[in-house]
C-alpha cells in the first residue's frame, strides 16, 4: 500500500521536504466588473509555508479558491511541481482544504471524517484503520474518535479537520483563516500545531490570514495583498524591515509616518529635512529626487530620547505613557501639535509626561523613505 | 420587579388568547366530535350518542361486514405509498437539480414543480382526466397514483429545497478537495445531510394523497375505489357510523405518525422553513 509506506516515511523522524512547488503565474479572476485577484504570480518552495496576509477583501480566499479548483480563474496557471493542474476538477488535484469554520461532516464520527478522503479514493475498511488511527495519533486526538463534531471543542474540531485534510497527503495543504474562531491562547497552541505537522510531513503550504502577527509567526514567506495585487512576496523580517510600498509598510506593524523634503542627494542615500525639524540621511531608492516630497516611515521601536538637542533629532514633548508588558509605549508631541510614537524597552528611568525632550533614530534603524503623492 | 401592563398589552394578550382558543376550538372541537360519535351506540351518526360502545369498530375490522372500505382502504395506502415513493425520488432529483442554479429556467421549472400546490385539485383532476383519455388511456389505480405524485411532489420538493439550501457549501468543497466524486459526495454527504428533510416531505406527502379527494374522483375506474370517496358515498346513503370509526383511526394513526415524525426530524421545524 503505497499510502501506508508514504505515511511511515513521513512519520519517521526527520524526514522532511517531500512537499511539492506551487508556482501561481498570472493569476487573474474577476466576479462580473470586479478584479477580485488580479495577476497574481507567486513561487512557493517545496516544503515551506507562504501566508496571503492582507486587508478583507483583497482576494486572498478568491486566490485560494482557484488553487482548490472551486473557481476557475479568468487567467494565469496554477503549477504543482511544475506542472500544470489547471484542467483537473478540484477532485483530481489532490489540494488538501482547512475552512475557517472546519466544515466537518457533522453526520459522522471523528474517525468517520478522518476516514472520509481513504474511503472516497477506494481505500478498504480494513486498511484505512490503521491510517486513521495514526493521523488521530498526530493529532492527538483518538480518545475521542466515536465522538461527533458537535461534542468536541473547536480546537478539537480544528485538529480533525488538520487530521482529515493530512489523512489523504494532499500535495499541497491550503488554510483559510483557520484559526480565527479559536481564542487567543489556543490560536497560538493551534500556530504551533500547525506548523509542527507542516514541518513533519514536509508539506507545502498556504495559510490565508489578515492577522499580520500570525502571518509573521507561522510562515517562511508572505504575500501581502492589497486590492487583488501582491504589493510584496518576501519573508516575514524583509516585508517588516523593508517594506516596497507604503501600504505594506502601513499594514505590518505600527509606524510614524513623517512627511518632509529633499534638500540633498548623494549615491544611495538622500538628505530629508522632516516638516517637524529634523534632518536626516537616510538610504534611498533610485526613485526619490532631489526635491522631492517625501514619507518617512520611522517604526515606534526604531525610535530613541535624547535629552540633548541635535540636528537629526525632533523636538518632542511626552505626552503619554503606557507600559505594555516588558515594553513601553511613549506618546510624543511633536512641535506642530502631531502625534508620534515610540516603544522602549521598559526601565526604571521612563520619562515624565511633560517633559521636553529630543526624538533620535536608533543607530541601527533603516527608515523607509515613500514619495507623497503631491496635491 | 413586575412590570405594570398598558392597556395596549391587556388588549394584545386578549386579541391573541382569543383568536388561540377560537382557532383551537374549531380544530379541536369536530376531531372531539367525531371521535364520541364513532363511539356512540345509535344507529346513525348522531351527536352527542345516547351510549357508548365499541361495536362500529368490530365491524369496520370484519372481514365480511366491511369488505368495501378495506378494499378502498388498501387502495388508498397502495397508492398513497407507491405516489410518495416516486415523489419522493422525483421532489428529491428536482431539488438538487434546482438547488443554487440562479438560471431562468430553473426558476421556471421551480414555479411549474410547485404549481400543484395552487392550483385546484378540481381543475388539475378534470385536466389529468382529459389528457389520459386523450392519450388512450383507461382511469384506473396506476393513474390515480400518478396523479396524487404530481399533485404532492410540491411537498418533497420544498422541504428538501429547504435542507438543501441550508446545507453549508463547504462541506462539499471539503468532500471534493478530498478526492470524493459527485456521487460520492451525493450518497455520503448531501443525501445523509437532507434525509431528514425528504422524509417530512414525504410524510407530509403520504397524508396529502391519503384523503385527496378531487384527483382520485376523476381518474378513479370502476375497479379503483379510494377510501375518502367510499365515506362520502356511505354518508350519502345511509349515515353509516363506520364511517366515524374510520375518521377516528385515521386522526389517531396520523396523530401517532407525526409525533414519531417530530422526533425523528423535527417535522414542524421544517415545515416552517
Ligand atoms: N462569489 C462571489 N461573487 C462576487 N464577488 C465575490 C464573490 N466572492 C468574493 N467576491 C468579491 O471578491 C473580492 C475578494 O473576495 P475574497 O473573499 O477573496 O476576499 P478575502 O481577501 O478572502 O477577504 P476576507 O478577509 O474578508 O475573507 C471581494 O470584493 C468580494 O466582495
Ligand atoms: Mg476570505
Amino acid at each position: 500500500m503505497i499510502t501506508g509506506d508514504r505515511l511511515a516515511a513521513s512519520t519517521a523522524a526527520g524526514s522532511r521536504a517531500r512537499g511539492n512547488t506551487v508556482d501561481l503565474e498570472g493569476i487573474v479572476h474577476r466576479y462580473g466588473g470586479l478584479k477580485a485577484v488580479d495577476d497574481v504570480s507567486l513561487n512557493i518552495e517545496a516544503g515551506e509555508i507562504a501566508a496571503l496576509l492582507g486587508p478583507s477583501g483583497c482576494g486572498k480566499t478568491t486566490l485560494l479558491r482557484v488553487i482548490a479548483g472551486f473557481v476557475r480563474q479568468s487567467a494565469g496557471r496554477v503549477l504543482v511541481d511544475g506542472r500544470s493542474i489547471d484542467d483537473l476538477p478540484a477532485n483530481r488535484r489532490n489540494v488538501g482544504i482547512v475552512f475557517q469554520n472546519y466544515a466537518l461532516f457533522p453526520h459522522m464520527t471523528v474517525a468517520e471524517n478522518v476516514a472520509y478522503g481513504l474511503a472516497a479514493r477506494g481505500i478498504g475498511r480494513a486498511a484505512r484503520a490503521p491510517l486513521v488511527d495514526r493521523f488521530l495519533d498526530v493529532v492527538q486526538l483518538k480518545a475521542l474518535k466515536d465522538r461527533l463534531p458537535k461534542q468536541i471543542s473547536g480546537g478539537q474540531q480544528q485538529r480533525v479537520a488538520l487530521a482529515r485534510a493530512l489523512a489523504v497527503e494532499p500535495s499541497v495543504l491550503l488554510l483559510d483563516e483557520p484559526f480565527s474562531a479559536l481564542d487567543k491562547g489556543l490560536r497560538l497552541d493551534m500556530q504551533i500545531e500547525i506548523k509542527r505537522l507542516q514541518r513533519q510531513f514536509g508539506l507545502t503550504a498556504i495559510l490565508v490570514t489578515h492577522d499580520q502577527e500570525e502571518a509573521m509567526s507561522v510562515a517562511d514567506r508572505i504575500a501581502v495583498m492589497h486590492k487583488g495585487r501582491v504589493e510584496q512576496y518576501d519573508t516575514p523580517s524583509a516585508v517588516y524591515d523593508r517594506p516596497a510600498t507604503p501600504f505594506v509598510n502601513s499594514f505590518i506593524g505600527t509606524t510614524n509616518l513623517l512627511p518632509g523634503r529633499v534638500i540633498g542627494r548623494e549615491g544611495g542615500s538622500a538628505l530629508i529635512e522632516l516638516d517637524a525639524g529634523a534632518v536626516l540621511a537616510v538610504p534611498v531608492e533610485a526613485s526619490i529626487a532631489h526635491g522631492m516630497r517625501v514619507q518617512v516611515s520611522a517604526r515606534p521601536e526604531h525610535l530613541e530620547l535624547h535629552a540633548t538637542a541635535a540636528p537629526d533629532r525632533l523636538p518632542v514633548q511626552v505626552g503619554l505613557v503606557v507600559p505594555l508588558g516588558p515594553t513601553a509605549v511613549l506618546d510624543l508631541r511633536m512641535r506642530d501639535g502631531a502625534g508620534i510614537k515610540l516603544s522602549d524597552r521598559r526601565t526604571d528611568s521612563l520619562p515624565a509626561v511633560g517633559a521636553a525632550l529630543h526624538c533620535g533614530f536608533r543607530a541601527d534603524a533603516r527608515p523607509s523613505v515613500f514619495p507623497l503623492a503631491t496635491n | 420587579m413586575g412590570r405594570r401592563m398598558s392597556v395596549a398589552d391587556i388588549s394584545y394578550v386578549l386579541a391573541i388568547g382569543g383568536l388561540a382558543t377560537v382557532a383551537l376550538t374549531i380544530l379541536v372541537g369536530p376531531v372531539v366530535i367525531v371521535l364520541l360519535t364513532s363511539f356512540g351506540d345509535s344507529q346513525s351518526l348522531k351527536f352527542p350518542p345516547p351510549g357508548l360502545t365499541t361495536k362500529w369498530y368490530e365491524a369496520l375490522f370484519d372481514a365480511s361486514q366491511s369488505r368495501q372500505i378495506h378494499r378502498a382502504a388498501g387502495n388508498t395506502l397502495w397508492v398513497a405509498g407507491c405516489a410518495t415513493a416516486g415523489a419522493i425520488l422525483f421532489g428529491t432529483l428536482a431539488a438538487l437539480g434546482l438547488a443554487r442554479s440562479r438560471s431562468r429556467l430553473a426558476r421556471i421549472a421551480d414555479t411549474a414543480f410547485m404549481s400543484p400546490l395552487v392550483l385546484p385539485g378540481l381543475a388539475f383532476g378534470l385536466a389529468a382526466l382529459m389528457y389520459f383519455t386523450f392519450l388512450g388511456l383507461r382511469p384506473s389505480l396506476e393513474l390515480i397514483m400518478l396523479g396524487h405524485a404530481v399533485v404532492i411532489v410540491p411537498f418533497v420538493l420544498r422541504t428538501a429545497s429547504a435542507s438543501l439550501s441550508q446545507l453549508d457549501p463547504a462541506l462539499l468543497e471539503s468532500s471534493a478537495s478530498l478526492g470524493a466524486s459527485w456521487l460520492y459526495t451525493l450518497r455520503r454527504v448531501t443525501l445523509p445531510i437532507i434525509a431528514p428533510g425528504i422524509v417530512a416531505g414525504g410524510f407530509l406527502a403520504f397524508i396529502a394523497s391519503m384523503d385527496n379527494v378531487p384527483v382520485s374522483l376523476f381518474l378513479a375506474g370502476p375497479r379503483s375505489d379510494m377510501l375518502p370517496i367510499r365515506l362520502w358515498g356511505m354518508m350519502e346513503s345511509t349515515l353509516d357510523v363506520r364511517v366515524a370509526a374510520v375518521s377516528g383511526i385515521m386522526v389517531a394513526s396520523v396523530l401517532g405518525l407525526m409525533l414519531i415524525m417530530e422526533r425523528l426530524v423535527g417535522l414542524t421545524r421544517r415545515m416552517r422553513d
